[in-house]
């Protein structure tokens, strides 16, 4: 783990001991959803507006700031500005890829792509694309999941229904150490840090932060030191899994 | 019981020998069988053991179109293989062919629309969906055609551009220019073999040689690396090594270079670029003058008589031959008496003598040889190319009405496969005019000669105001454009096929083996989306040549009607063979095709001899020299009392004399022009490209499996030049001709002339992808190319991608097929110098523009044309006056 700009700390593992843990798992679904909905697609009217309205603040207290820019140009040139920064960054070719299948194997849609829709199904939920070229295994998409869960936990504790709560909260978990956890820090570090534009480089950093905080939470020092030392690989460039390379006959 | 202790080891190996004596190695479990690999067809998991799915399609890797079989697991490619029911590639795929499903999962593949938000070329882009991106297609595309309609002037259609590379679409690229009313669908065939098929076709019919190497005696190649590159490869290496080795055929090679095709043959000689024509006259000189010829096919199947072939072959002796390319006249006169005393023999060419100003004329000198010795037709000869076509969907749109400058040059109106290379200086010089430019598996940035003026017209708004890239990869074309709808990969479209890459004719499918990826959408669905935005209502009276309700309807109105593949369920058929007709299985032993007894099914022959029938004769007149004519159209030709279809040509006979290019003052009988680079001086060399086995021009640098094979591009030098200029094997070096320089790497080998210096295509690439660019090694540790051991991080162990040669290629232009002359620039080469690196490319693109005015002068149209062509006799004050001609 680089030195980090920001440091915040999960209230997930707290929260299991607190009263208030059904609050807390809101909020991390909505911190969660908020990253996920960032890193996913393009701001809209909608997310700008909020950014710089309700959430500024909130944003500020961890160390995030968004900028005069965001206060001196126009909404629409602004929005602009950042969907060109989101296109070149996580869309177009030469991009910092953002799925999990090219990070590690070097290609689009393969088998860890399975294994990510596959943990949506069976928390009962499916994917659907908004825009061409996506896939289920996007860094996005997959922290809403978390996000999903989260809430989906807190409302089973809000009615009482542990088990359910229980149940979801080692799903979470599960995701999260062995969907995420080997990859997805590491991959906001080297996205933050190709990142042109001061507001995707906070929010990858800020999402780097929030996902160590959570690890930290979640594994023993020892697997967690495993996680750390994942992060740091590079990603594949290319698929040289065995069967791979001999079902092409080379 | 016998005691056996005492038996040693040497007792048991001495009983051993005497059981292998009697055959005892015969014997043992009876019950195993040797593991065999079935021939094709099924593929199972490596880890499940499931059987995968296998859905045939046609490759699309290069532009052979073999027949390939994908396997699918889990919804995905994870292998491809040999299609075993194609007859011409006999379930084969070549490296290019079996990495192919790379491309579908190509992390730098563009999978969604991108429009443009920074300057040209700067990489900055906007997501946009398909159908914003056809609506903005669509609404650029009415402009034009509204203020063409509103000053009621249909030439301001041709504004409207489709430049391709790789066309295999079957008609749909002609079918949607032609529905807006525009001529310019501008080729790529000059850059590759435009000239072969002129120097062809007016004499045959056809543009290509389908030549019977399995079943022939004596090959002559000229100018082909046919084992890993050249059309048809992968057939044609097949049954090249099955005249050679099985059929103990002789294999003589011309080439500059050694290549792996001349490396294999009986005899290599390498003659001085450009001189395959004085070689291949030469041989016929011999051949008449020796009276070797056969004076029964020259009779009847040709339009000239011998004495008058003797008079045009008097003055090109082996000795002038020798003199011009440096092979020995006495090799030449020998070679010549063994390849028309040994039958059946054939030649086969291709870029070697072609890619050269001047080059339909030594196209049309290799060809002769066939004819004068009567191998067309035979077995084990030289053959018509067999092809199969497939009718049009109903209505098809009308051409334009206006011819285009673009398409159609003036001043070339033989070079009936166009001269692309001459649009961007066309448009530098504002002698055309574009609005809207649509780029289809086309790279000319990287891929044309002097590359840097196209990128320059490219990003020049005021000459493209609007550029459209239909590229599933940003190539160095494709990041000059202003939108990028991406079309998918070949393994996801569907295509109509028809190659004749063999003896058998046939036709097949490509199809989607997988879903396009991500929900991306194939070109043929976005040509009808436009189409549908640009005449939403149908009262721009285009919308019904587009009205397919789904790109399988579309395929369906291919396929449905074709007789004889109709009865076998048309369309369904194709989707589950995926080639049609099927002739037989591929003997595993033989590799032949045989039927179910196991009897070869051998291919016709002799196609000019089918005699027709007495209702095709009834009405028909025959004219003086025996043309069969039918409602004014020539049907056949009569010889000795015999009514035979006879060839493409207007007479029905191999028309040797071509009365069309006299009318344009060319040399109507095949001819030997020396071209500037034959003057050189002695310290300057010719400059040679050539393509590898593992690479296509442009599109596979980015295919790990091909980049690990192939990757850089040291130039090849002779020993004793690089001797001369104290260059030793792999220093620095720079390469300088009239445009600039680059500076390469020298590979010294004895494989090459002295006088010429070779580099290979596909390497150099500044775009196409991660590893094309090979950003592995330029800009580590960046995230994308790891900061650690990158062979084990990502197993990429080479760094270095090459250098590209095509911007210090001059653009010269073939006056007669329009052939770009690839072989013909002249280069110093030195020791790099100070300050130079490995990488370095400097071209000048005022140099290249002077290169075009230079090269208009040879055009017919030019002062160097009648200067040139002394011998032609024509009244050189009233050739034809140049005029747009063609459409479309």
């Amino acid at each position: 783990m680089q030195n980090p700009t920001m440091v915040i700390s999960s209230t997930a593992a707290q929260s299991q001991v607190q009263d208030d843990r059904p609050g807390e798992c809101h909020s991390q679904s909505a911190l969660y959803n908020l990253l996920g909905r960032i890193l996913e697609e393009e701001l809209d009217y909608e997310m700008l507006r909020l950014l710089k309205g309700d959430l500024r603040l909130p944003l500020e207290a961890m160390g995030v700031e968004l900028g005069a820019e965001f206060d001196s140009v126009s909404e629409s040139l602004l929005l602009d500005q950042l969907a060109e920064e989101f296109t070149g960054l996580l869309v177009a070719p030469g991009c910092i890829s953002p799925y999990l299948s090219v990070f590690e194997t070097g290609a689009l849609f393969r088998e860890p792509c399975d294994r990510v829709h596959s943990a949506y199904q069976q928390a009962g939920w499916d994917y659907q694309r908004h825009h061409s070229g996506e896939f289920p295994d996007h860094v996005g998409t997959m922290l809403g999941f978390v996000g999903v869960l989260y809430g989906m936990e807190g409302k089973a504790l809000e009615t009482g229904d542990n088990l359910t709560a229980d149940d979801l909260s080692v799903q979470r978990s599960t995701f999260t150490t062995e969907l995420l956890g080997p990859w997805a820090p590491g991959w906001c570090r080297r996205a933050s840090e190709a990142a042109f534009h001061p507001f995707y480089q906070q929010m990858l950093a800020l999402t780097e932060q929030l996902l160590w905080s959570e690890l930290a939470t979640l594994v023993d020092r020892r697997k967690f030191r495993e996680l750390s030392d994942l992060n740091r690989r590079e990603p594949s460039k290319l698929d040289y899994n065995a069967d791979f390379r001999k079902a092409s006959g080379i | 019981m016998s005691n056996f202790t005492s038996i040693s080891r040497r007792d048991f190996i001495k009983l051993g020998s005497a059981a292998g004596a009697v055959g005892a190695f015969g014997f043992g479990g009876r019950r195993l069988v040797a593991m065999e690999q079935k021939l094709g067809g099924q593929d199972f998991s490596a880890t499940s053991g499931g059987e995968r799915q296998s859905v045939p399609y046609t490759c699309l890797a290069c532009n052979i179109e073999d027949g390939g079989v994908a396997y699918v697991e889990n919804g995905r490619v994870v292998k491809l293989e040999g299609n075993m029911d194609h007859p011409n590639t006999r379930g084969k795929l070549c490296a290019k062919g079996n990495s192919g499903f790379l491309h579908i999962y190509d992390p730098d593949r563009i999978m969604t629309p991108l429009l443009r938000t920074g300057k040209r070329g700067e990489g900055k882009w906007k997501r946009i969906s398909y159908d914003e991106a056809t609506s903005l297609l669509a609404k650029k595309l009415r402009e034009v055609i509204d203020r063409a309609n509103a000053e009621d002037k249909p030439e301001i259609l041709n504004e409207i551009v489709l430049k391709w590379g790789r066309n295999r679409t079957g008609g749909a690229c002609e079918r949607f220019m032609h529905a807006l009313g525009s001529n310019s669908t501008i080729h790529h065939t000059d850059i590759c073999e435009a000239s072969k098929k002129v120097g062809l076709e007016p004499s045959w019919g056809p543009d290509i040689e389908s030549c019977d190497w399995a079943n022939t005696k004596y090959i002559l190649n000229f100018g082909s690396n046919v084992l890993e590159t050249a059309y048809f490869m992968n057939p044609n290496s097949q049954r090249l090594v099955d005249g050679v080795v099985g059929n103990k055929a002789k294999l003589v090679s011309f080439d500059v270079r050694m290549s792996n095709t001349s490396s294999f043959a009986d005899e290599w000689f390498a003659p001085f670029p450009g001189t395959d024509g004085a070689i291949a006259l030469a041989m016929a000189h011999v051949i008449m003058h020796e009276d070797l010829y056969d004076k029964d096919f020259v009779r009847d199947w040709t339009n000239v008589t011998a004495e008058q072939l003797k008079e045009h072959l008097k003055t090109y002796t082996p000795e002038f031959a020798e003199e011009e390319s440096g092979v020995p006249a006495k090799d030449i006169r020998r070679i010549a008496r063994e390849f028309a005393t040994t039958k059946p023999a054939t030649t086969f060419s291709y870029r070697g003598p072609v890619k050269h100003v001047y080059g339909t004329y030594q196209e049309a000198a290799i060809h002769m040889l066939n004819v004068i010795t009567g191998n067309v037709e035979k077995k084990g000869g030289y053959c018509l190319p067999r092809g199969m076509g497939w009718p049009q969907p109903e209505p098809e749109p009308p051409k334009g009405k206006a011819p285009s400058l673009l398409a159609s040059p003036p001043e070339y109106p033989l070079a009936s496969h166009h001269v692309s290379t001459l649009a961007p200086y066309r448009l530098k010089k504002g002698e055309a005019r574009v609005s809207v430019w649509m780029s289809f598996y086309d790279n000319p940035v990287y891929t044309y000669p002097s590359s840097h003026v196209w990128k320059e017209v490219l990003q020049d708004e005021n000459l493209i105001p609007f550029f459209v890239s239909f590229s599933p990869f940003m190539s160095e074309t494709t990041e000059n454009a202003d939108l990028i709808i991406p079309d998918v990969t070949y393994l996801e479209r569907h295509d109509p096929e028809s190659m004749p890459s063999g003896l058998y004719p046939c036709m097949s499918i490509r199809q989607p083996v997988v879903k396009p990826l991500g929900g991306t959408q194939e070109f043929r669905q976005t040509l009808i989306d436009v189409i549908h935005k640009v005449d939403p209502d149908g009262t721009l009276g285009i919308k019904k040549y587009f009205a397919f309700d789904s790109v399988e309807d579309w395929m369906r109105a291919h396929f449905d009607e074709i007789p004889g593949l109709k009865e076998q369920g048309g369309y369904d058929f194709l989707k589950k063979k995926g080639v049609w007709p099927i002739y037989g299985k591929v003997d595993p032993d033989t590799a032949k095709i045989v039927d179910r007894n196991g009897n070869e099914v051998e291919p016709d022959y002799a196609l000019h001899e089918k005699q027709l029938s007495q209702s095709q004769m009834e009405g028909a007149e025959i004219d003086e020299q025996g043309t069969i004519r039918k409602d004014g159209k020539a049907i056949g030709v009569q010889i000795n009392g015999k009514n035979y279809v006879g060839f493409g040509t207007p007479s029905k006979k191999i028309e040797l004399y071509k009365e069309n290019f006299k009318k344009y003052g060319f040399n109507p009988l095949p001819v030997y022009k020396r071209l500037p680079s034959r003057d050189k001086k002695d310290n300057e060399m010719v400059l040679s490209t050539y393509k590898v086995n593992v690479h296509t021009q442009s599109r596979t640098a980015s295919i790990k499996y091909l980049a690990e094979l192939y990757h850089k591009n040291p130039a090849w030098i002779n020993s004793k030049s690089a001797a001369a200029r104290g260059i030793k094997d792999g220093e620095l070096i720079r390469v300088t001709s009239k445009l600039g320089y680059i500076v390469t790497q020298a590979h010294v080998t004895e494989g090459i002339r002295p006088d010429v210096i070779a580099i290979s295509t596909a390497c150099g690439h500044s775009s196409y992808g991660r590893l094309s660019q090979l950003k592995v090694k330029e800009q580590a540790p960046v995230w994308s190319q790891g900061g650690g051991d990158v062979d084990i991080a990502n197993n990429v162990w080479w760094d270095d991608k090459g250098v590209h040669p095509n911007p210090i290629i001059q653009l010269a232009v073939d006056p007669i097929g329009g052939s770009q002359g690839w072989f013909d620039t002249v280069v110093t080469v030195s020791k790099a110098e100070p300050g130079d690196s490995y990488g370095d490319v400097k071209a000048s693109v005022e140099a290249s523009v002077k290169d075009y005015e230079e090269t208009l002068r040879y055009a017919y149209t030019g002062d160097l044309h009648r200067k040139n062509h002394k011998e032609v006799d024509i009244e050189w004050d009233h050739l034809p006056p140049a005029s747009l001609h063609g459409h479309g």
